[in-house]
């Protein structure tokens, strides 16, 4: 079969492209370990108010672990809690969040945290807080008659 | 009765197709445009926390 030069030329150019892409999915994946926020942990929505660690809401220091706090957040129509909260600079955190009803979004805006909270569901996302701010976070899932006024705050202080 | 006259004298022009460099640039534009889009993507995920 003959392939013109420039053609095979094209052909190298966008496999490769297409490896350097998936590669790079990949090392995110297996070596950075990033996945999914909801990673099949999951909870009874009905005993979030009970379960550890829905039962307090808020920023927690943890000993011991990856990272330096956990950052809990419970998502019901149509508010979060905590309301606003305060995580100071450079501070790793594990975001966690579920839902006690509906399907709710928990996007900080402007930043990667952007994750649906399910109820049943478990979502969490690591992320260290190096700019200081502060930051909205809204329900980007439609969710209700009172969707639009769903919000809370994140301030990244000194 | 004339018969319609049927011959046509238009002279069917066959491009030379033969030269691929017009081709090959413009898919590289198309490519390059593509990863540029994608790195500044990619960076400005990086860049955020």
């Amino acid at each position: 079969m003959h392939v013109h030069k420039y053609e095979k030329i094209w052909l190298i150019f966008g496999i490769t492209t297409l490896i350097v892409f998936l590669s790079v999915v990949g090392v995110s994946a297996f070596y950075a370990g990033n996945q999914p926020p909801s990673c099949l942990t999951v909870i009874d929505p009905e005993k979030v108010d009970s379960t550890a660690p829905f039962n307090e809401p808020g920023l927690k220091k943890v000993e011991g672990k990856d990272w330096d706090y956990e950052l809990v957040f419970v998502a019901q129509a149509f508010a979060y809690t905590p309301g606003d909260v305060e995580v100071p600079l450079g501070a790793k955190v594990k975001v966690i969040a579920t839902s006690k009803d509906v399907i709710h979004g928990f996007e900080v805006a402007g930043t990667n945290i952007n994750m649906m909270v399910e109820p049943g569901y478990i979502s969490e996302h690591i992320t260290t807080f190096d700019k200081t701010g502060e930051y909205l976070i809204l329900c980007n899932e439609y969710c209700g008659a009172g969707h639009h006024m769903m919000m809370s705050k994140i301030k990244v202080v000194e | 009765m004339a018969k319609a006259e049927l011959k046509s004298n238009t002279k069917t022009e066959i491009e030379d197709s033969s030269s691929l460099k017009g081709t090959l640039a413009s898919v590289f534009f198309i490519g390059f445009f593509i990863i540029v889009l994608w790195v500044g993507v990619y960076f400005l995920y990086l860049d955020r926390f």
